[in-house]
């Protein structure tokens, strides 16, 4: 789960990571209030969770406090890269004479976590080892031992830090590495890392995304997890305990394996277009297809709706009855076809049929979605 | 002879008092898994389907002998079962258990490093070896024996190119599920290995998706060591960025790190054919299987 700048700020702050003074607001007038607190001139920043937010205009210097009332206002009716504008960030703009940049993310493939030092800053990483690969250092970090002082010091002296700056940077690192081990995150990023004219060190934007796994051990931390989600019906998918994803289509699918679920958009899309994606996972009761049916039909427009599921794991007869019960009770119109395989097929088949939901037997998706394909041509 | 696991191997499942833990165990014993023990603290001497249970692994290696250890252990308590199964000297483990988290996992991985230990999964449906046994939750019957390795990071996904496979007259020596979390334990490159040096497996099926860079590493591997014929297929062709596609580890970043393009191309480049959708492997599987 990616935090809020504001959130991951607070959490540098307690690990000794010192940031601009900063508030976050939801008003133009506690903007202004803030403004005065913390002492013009100020920048003003879209809180939304997405990257590159200084090219998407949601991040302004204001110069006096009219300013900060008026930048508070037009950001707060906004939207970035389709993420609405609900809080503003006011921070004490300071004068910067060098960006850097400061890591710890994820190797996957390795299976540890690694730390990144860049001498430039401001842009994205990945862009910099591209083309000044000779500015940035990378090196795993043993989970057990954690990173310490001196390989981080190391670090620095790699990327041509001298003196005083490799004291200052790689205690900073540390400090990071903290935030990143005492959170279970995936990601912990200072970006830029800004050196002030007064030759202090500040991180200016703060990046964390935390584990939604580890969540249940930072219940102290306080964060609204479906809040976050903007688009209304991911937020369904999360409360009632499936994987939505919405599409820009109009074939409604529900598939009982992510991978299976992938796939099925993908062939979907050869002929049609997929509204969503909908994975259960292994939890298949009446009560979830029921709940799931009435997530995605929630999406304006449908033409129809696609049941891809196994039953390995999943009693696949028991999310039968949901749907049938869906259906019968919504009077569905649009055609619902599935195709179900595994334990207790026929019955499952038997369940959907009384329903009117269309059901293939034949083992393939293709051939399935070349059914509903068919099915709608007929119609149209 | 197949790889990991046979119809000798003596398996043992942690968490075997659990709902889940009791029904599948019912069904590894119905498919031939050569089950010796299971364990869950503080109810050990228990029966459970004819099986004694232990309060610990130690217990349940000296008693019984177990060599295998599949995890139906809540995600909270996999990091501490892990450790210890580890110092009992278990040599394969499969950790079907959802919901680990990333840290733990890598901090288990780290301390298997010094043991000769194989860890598959977390979020794994299984190590199945066709008609001998299964240590997993997938369905046995999904499954013909005959020659093909096949190795998945989708559960769902193996079973659908796995009947699709049968219905066309092919068959699996055996089948793994990697698990689809950002960190896991064995990678895809750890099982092109074993299926390399198995008698038992003329060619191998790679079933990947979007996120990470599995299959990339698979593809500089297969260049490099590979000699048998390996075919691949990809999902998640048109899954949209920064959007976690069910799997924790099915994620194409913001930067564009991850896309199943980047993973059919490295693929294709190292000389495996790809498949556009799942049905269409069994073609490829033809085409390779007469050519060689």
């Amino acid at each position: 789960m990616r935090l809020y700048e504001f959130e991951a700020s607070g959490l540098f702050t307690r690990k000794g990571i010192p940031v601009p003074r900063n508030a976050v607001v939801t008003s133009p007038q506690e903007a202004r209030e803030k403004a005065e607190e913390i002492g013009l001139p100020v920048m003003l920043k879209a809180q939304v969770l997405t990257g590159g937010r200084g090219f998407a205009g949601a991040v302004q210097a204001a110069e006096s406090l009219d300013q900060v009332e008026r930048g508070t206002e037009s950001l707060l009716g906004s939207s970035v890269r389709g993420l609405p504008v609900q809080q503003v960030m006011v921070a004490q703009k300071v004068d910067v004479t060098k960006e850097l940049y400061l890591g710890i993310t994820v190797d996957g493939y390795r299976g540890t976590p690694i730390a990144i030092v860049s001498f430039e800053g401001g842009v994205s990483v990945n862009q910099l080892v591209m083309e000044q690969p000779k500015s940035v250092a990378t090196r795993p970090v043993s989970i057990r031992k954690g990173l310490h002082l001196t390989e981080a010091r190391e670090m620095c002296l790699k990327v041509g830090m001298e003196g005083h700056e490799v004291t200052q940077v790689a205690s900073m690192l540390t400090a990071l590495y903290r935030v990143f081990e005492s959170y279970d995150c995936l990601v912990a990023e200072i970006n830029p890392l800004a050196r002030t004219t007064q030759g202090k060190y500040l991180g200016l934007d703060a990046k964390v995304e935390i584990d939604d796994s580890s969540l249940y051990r930072h219940t102290d931390l306080n964060l609204d997890v479906e809040g976050r989600i903007d688009n209304p019906r991911e937020r369904k998918g999360r409360e009632i305990g499936v994987a939505y994803v919405e599409l820009d289509g109009d074939i409604g699918l529900i598939a009982s394996g992510a991978g299976l679920g992938m796939a099925s958009v993908d062939i979907i899309k050869q002929k049609m277009q997929p509204a969503n994606f909908l994975e259960t996972g292994g939890g298949i009761t009446a009560e979830l297809l029921y709940n799931a049916m009435d997530l995605v039909m929630q999406k304006e427009g449908l033409r129809a709706v696609f049941i891809n599921i196994y039953g390995g794991i999943n009693p696949i007869h028991e999310g039968a009855k949901g749907v049938g019960e869906y259906i019968k009770e919504h009077n569905v119109s649009i055609p619902v076809v599935a195709k179900a395989l595994g334990n207790r097929q026929e019955e499952t088949w038997e369940i959907f049929r009384e329903h009117g939901v269309q059901v293939v037997t034949d083992i393939s998706t293709e051939k399935a979605v070349e059914y509903l394909a068919g099915l709608l041509e007929g119609a149209a | 002879m197949s790889i990991l696991l046979n119809r000798e191997t003596k398996v043992l499942i942690q968490g075997i008092t659990g709902r889940v833990g009791q029904s599948q165990t019912r069904w590894m014993l119905e498919y031939g898994t050569n089950i010796v023990a299971g364990v869950t603290p503080g109810k050990g001497g228990r029966m459970v389907e004819d099986i004694p249970v232990y309060n610990t692994i130690a217990e349940a290696v000296a008693e019984q002998g177990a060599e295998a250890s599949v995890f139906f252990v809540p995600p909270q308590g996999v990091k501490e079962a892990a450790i210890q199964t580890i110092d009992a000297g278990i040599k394969l483990i499969v950790v079907i258990t959802e919901h680990v988290p990333v840290h733990d996992v890598m901090e288990i991985r780290e301390y298997a490093t010094d043991s000769d230990v194989q860890i598959v999964g977390p979020t794994s449906p299984g190590i199945i070896t066709v008609g001998e046994a299964k240590m997993g939750i997938m369905p046995g019957n999904m499954f013909n024996p005959g020659r093909i390795g096949l190795i998945s990071r989708s559960g769902s996904l193996s079973y659908e190119v796995s009947v699709n496979l049968a219905i066309a007259g092919f068959g699996q020596s055996t089948v793994v599920g990697i698990g689809a979390d950002p960190v896991v334990f064995t990678n895809i490159p750890d099982l092109l290995h074993l299926f390399e040096e198995d008698p038992d497996t003329d060619l191998v099926v790679l079933v990947g998706e979007v996120g990470g860079v599995q299959e990339e590493e698979a593809a500089e591997y297969i260049k490099k060591s590979i000699t048998k014929p390996v075919v691949a297929y990809i999902a998640g062709l048109n899954a949209p960025q920064e959007k976690r596609m069910g799997h924790a580890g099915a994620i194409i970043q913001g930067d564009g790190r991850g896309t199943a393009q980047s993973k059919v191309s490295a693929l294709q480049e190292a000389g495996v054919e790809v498949a556009q959708f799942p049905v269409e492997v069994v073609r490829l599987v033809q085409k390779r299987l007469t050519a060689s």
